[in-house]
């Protein structure tokens, strides 16, 4: 198995070694993990978690309520056991679909300092580009089919494509525009639901920056749909909104449409305005390129470029479900714009009224949310559900190997 | 300037102006042949480089083609052929055409001129080129302004055509027309390929660049390229560098509707020419320099070996004239130099010859004038002792008692002139044996005041009417050398000489001055003066003018004068009186 390392590697972001509390299943409902029971308080503030009897890390110690209550206090809740239950007092309101966060994974440091999780696979060798993963023979799901999971990072899309069709990898990540030939050469698409934005975000302290005109005249001026379609195949969704429709619901409220007669209105006489992108991300220089062009229609010049200072980014944020809360806090603080974003109590509305309120400040532009996609080989295996989770997270525990293939 | 000089000199011009119009018509000769032949050289390159650029349009035209030909592009046509076709899925097929067939540019275009992809500008997608409609059936390639999406670059084009369904989809290929399309130009040595983008409504030195990058001294070509955009035609010019000078003919780069896209410079480098033309022009130098200085070397040569003779002619000439009658000239030659030569020893042989029967004649002359002389002067003094001799003979015959009277008046008269006859015979051995001057220091104006006292008397003497001495003596005169007794002789003679032409009396002056290291004396009388003829012979001996002198007198002065290496003359006209000068050395 072969994965392009998008991001750094954290804790949380490996559900098949670090397990959480309670884990969200296809449907988005509430399961039991490390958590066979919990209850709360009226305020929803305190909480409490019986433990599944019996565990243990991936060292051979036992999953205790000190462990993790030393792991979920590390994110700024006040932990502690009460007897065989964990309590955790969050000091605000949550769901507790908060506690299948990935980020609220329980993990130990061994005794050789090496992170110990509970999840069906452990992590057996970790080196600079290639991680193994061996399977944990007493995981309290089952053992999982495969014997181990070899990780390549650092691979380019081509690489990939080139291993998945020679054989040489059965799991690969891919770009909206690998998919048609990682379709062609037999492989099996796994979409998870969008869970990166890619926005426009304006630095602060230039001066194009404090123009809100000239701000919405070019949120109005992206052709959103036909990047989609061409550029990103189809593999997403147009964003007016920050959150994607499947996390917050009303996502569809907010318009992505082009309005070009409206953005030439806005703007009169405006300055060569510079748009910078991930060097390494080929994919966002053409769509800053196409931004350029659409821009330009409205009397807006955009000098895209390669990375380095700008007045404008295009970046992709991460959105951490499953909560859409707390997600679009760390969306804005991610965008940097939390400063823009109030909620002025709990519920839908409310955090709606947030969300309008920082888009229509127009210093981040969303543009589209974009799924995980995951090329598999024909010989990988499953029951029903594909080896990719909703929210991006691999689930490997249920797949094999077809050795009957070539 | 001596001859000889001027004969060199005049060889030497003639020389110097002949190597320097050789030289001035080899080098103008040089040059033109050297423009000619770097003419046909720029010409020669420019079509080379024409061949080459079709080269590369048709290059251009048949990976269009191949593209157009290529299963797959078919099958794109076909796809996009049907109604409310998906472009999506061909979005990144122009780049992949692009590097695969090694164009820069290469776009597909729906029957419509929508852009389905874009391999210079992915991001133009969906966009419209409506040039791409223009014309059906597209075959050559062609220049064209491409837009990129931070530049507008020119492009050498070429667009194919594929039909599927009733519709056609264009390919369009192309190359930049950049630094980069000018670098893979294989061009031939000494030559370069600029190129100016026409982008500007003014000449911009950015947009003149060459295979290295933006062109240096874009300025200088700023001329040329301004005619070309002007007058949209071909237009050459040679552009001085530090380095060399270099043609460059510009070729005007029209679109499809005749608008001027750009100019293309060819460069020519005129280096190694004018470097071949620079050394033939150091060695026509070099040559005319050293055959100027043979030049000069011959002309000496001849100078010296015609002027030879002549010099010799000049010395014989020279040696005669100081005496040396048996100076000759020995020239060898038959020319007309030779003819001198023995024309001037012919002359001064048969100038010998004269000056012999001269000589001859003149001590004839000489001799009868002596004998006259003496005749006239013993004479004188013979016939009164002939007289008295007679008397006495008359007398013993005739008285004898008177005879002894007689006698003793008769004996008186002829010892009388016996001693007359003395004298006159003295003179005569005095100015034989004149002595050599036995050098002193003199003071020569005590010389003339001393003289003027032992002659006061005679001057003031009854005998004649008085005579008024007028001295005149430079004090500054100093002392000179010579013999105080010659000089005081002949200063006597001289005042002798005044006194006897002024029986009627007169003026006596006598000056001494000092004038260019010589010591001057003059002595004046106001007589009756002398003939032309008279000066012309007065020094000469046993010349007098007077009834009864011996010649010798002013002899004996010209004969003091010249031992004493000084110089004597007279000036006298007739009934104005005499001047005698006298010039003596001081040393």
């Amino acid at each position: 198995m072969e994965v392009r390392a998008a991001r750094a590697l954290e804790v949380g972001e490996w559900p098949m070694v670090f397990e959480t509390l309670v884990r969200l299943d296809e449907s988005g409902r509430v399961q039991p993990a490390l958590a066979i029971s919990w209850r709360h308080d009226a305020s929803g503030q305190r909480w409490q978690f019986r433990l599944r009897p019996n565990m243990k890390f991936h060292d051979g110690s036992p999953l205790a309520g000190e462990a993790v209550a030393a792991a979920l206090g590390a994110n700024g809740w006040t932990c502690g056991t009460a007897g065989p239950e964990v309590v955790v007092q969050t000091g605000a309101p949550v769901a507790v679909a908060e506690f299948a966060d990935a980020r609220r994974a329980v993990f130990v440091r061994g005794s050789d300092g090496s992170l110990q999780g509970t999840g069906p696979f452990r992590l057996a060798q970790w080196e600079s580009r290639r991680a193994t993963l061996a399977a944990n023979e007493d995981y309290w799901a089952g053992r999982p089919f495969l014997d181990a999971v070899a990780i390549e990072m650092g691979r380019t899309a081509q690489q990939q494509l080139l291993n998945l069709e020679l054989g040489k990898a059965d799991l690969i990540e891919l770009g909206p525009n690998d998919v048609r030939r990682a379709v062609q050469s037999g492989a099996r698409i796994w979409t998870s639901a969008p869970v990166t934005l890619m926005a426009l975000r304006f630095e602060r302290g230039r001066p194009a920056a404090e123009d809100a005109k000239l701000r919405e005249a070019l949120a109005l001026s992206i052709d959103r749909a036909a990047i989609l379609n061409v550029l990103l195949q189809r593999r997403g969704e147009a964003a007016g909104g920050l959150l994607p429709q499947w996390l917050s619901g009303y996502a569809m409220l907010f318009s992505a449409a082009r309005d070009a007669a409206r953005a030439r209105q806005l703007v009169t006489g405006a300055p060569l305005l510079s748009l910078a992108s991930d060097p390494a991300d080929a994919l966002a220089r053409t769509i800053a390129d196409r931004i350029a062009v659409n821009t330009r229609e409205a009397g807006i010049r955009l000098l895209t470029q390669a990375g380095g200072n700008a007045d404008l980014y295009l970046v992709r944020a991460r959105i951490a479900p499953p909560v859409a809360g707390p997600a679009l806090a760390r969306l804005a603080a991610s965008l940097e714009v939390s400063d823009l974003f109030h909620v002025s109590g709990p519920g839908l509305e409310s955090l709606y009224a947030g969300e309008r309120a920082l888009v229509e400040e127009f210093r981040v532009i969303p543009l589209f949310h974009l799924p995980e996609i995951y090329g598999a080989s024909p010989r990988l295996k499953t029951w029903a559900t594909p080896g990719l989770a909703r929210t991006g997270e691999w689930r490997l525990d249920d797949l094999w190997l077809d050795s009957e293939l070539p | 300037m001596t001859f000889r000089t001027r004969m060199l000199v005049s060889f030497a011009l003639a020389v110097v102006v002949t190597a320097a119009l050789v030289t001035w018509v080899v080098s103008v000769m040089t040059r033109r042949t050297f423009e000619q032949a770097d003419d046909r050289r720029t010409a020669t390159l420019v079509a080379q480089f024409r061949r080459e650029f079709e080269r590369r349009q048709e290059d251009l035209v048949r990976r269009v083609e191949a593209i157009a030909a290529m299963q797959s592009t078919l099958d794109m046509a076909v796809e996009l052929s049907r109604p409310e076709p998906d472009y999506a899925p061909y979005v990144n097929e122009a780049g992949a055409l692009a590097a695969a067939h090694a164009l820069d540019l290469v776009e597909l275009l729906a029957q419509d001129g929508t852009i389905v992809s874009s391999a210079q500008w992915p991001a133009r997608f969906g966009y419209k080129a409506e040039w791409v409609k223009e014309q059906a059936d597209w075959k050559d390639a062609f220049l064209k302004s491409e837009e990129l999406p931070n530049e507008t670059v020119l492009a050498m084009v070429a667009v194919r055509a594929v039909s599927a369904g009733g519709s056609n989809l264009y390919v369009a290929g192309g190359y930049r027309l950049d630094r980069g399309f000018l670098g893979s130009l294989v061009l031939p040595a000494g030559m370069r390929v600029l190129l100016y983008h026409n982008c500007e409504p003014r000449f911009s030195a950015q947009a003149l660049t060459d295979a290295a990058g933006p062109a240096r001294g874009a300025e200088r070509l700023a001329p040329l390229i301004e005619q070309v955009r002007e007058e949209r035609r071909e237009a050459t010019r040679t552009i001085e560098w530090p380095d060399g000078p270099e043609t460059f003919q510009a070729i005007p780069l029209e679109g499809r509707q005749n608008e001027l896209l750009g100019v293309l410079l060819v460069g020519s480098s005129r280096r190694e020419l004018a470097a071949l033309a620079a050394r033939i022009h150091w060695a026509g130098g070099l040559a005319a320099g050293f055959g100027i200085l043979l030049g000069i070397g011959l002309s000496y040569w001849a100078a010296r070996r015609l002027t030879g003779p002549v010099a010799q002619l000049a010395r014989g000439a020279r040696e005669v004239a100081a005496g040396n009658w048996n100076a000759r000239v020995s020239v060898a030659s038959r020319d007309e130099i030779g003819e001198l030569a023995r024309a001037f020893n012919s002359m001064i042989q048969d100038l010998i010859s004269q000056r012999d029967r001269l000589l001859q004649a003149e001590r004839v002359a000489a001799w009868r004038e002596l004998a006259r002389r003496l005749a006239h002067e013993l004479k004188n003094p013979l016939f009164p002792l002939q007289i008295t001799i007679e008397t006495l003979q008359r007398a013993k015959e005739q008285a004898p008692g008177e005879f002894d009277e007689i006698f003793r008046e008769s004996a008186a008269t002829l010892l009388a002139e016996l001693a007359n006859l003395k004298t006159i015979i003295g003179r005569f051995s005095d100015f034989a044996k004149m002595p050599a001057p036995q050098l002193e220091p003199v003071d020569l104006n005590e010389i003339v005041r001393g003289a003027v006292r032992l002659f006061d008397a005679q001057l003031r003497a009854g005998s004649h009417a008085p005579i008024a001495p007028e001295l005149d003596c430079d004090p500054g005169l100093g002392m000179i050398r010579a013999d105080p007794e010659q000089v005081t002789r002949a200063l006597h003679n001289l005042i002798l000489n005044a006194i006897d032409a002024m029986p009627a009396g007169g003026t006596l002056r006598i000056r001494t001055r000092r004038a260019e290291d010589r010591a001057h004396l003059e002595v004046s009388d106001t007589g009756q003066g002398l003939t032309k003829e008279e000066c012309e012979r007065l020094f000469t001996p046993y010349y007098t003018t007077k009834r009864h002198g011996t010649g010798l007198g002013l002899a004996i002065v010209q004969s003091v004068v010249a031992d004493h290496h000084g110089k004597i003359s007279v000036e006298s006209e007739p009934g104005r009186g005499a001047t005698f000068r006298i010039e003596l050395p001081e040393g």
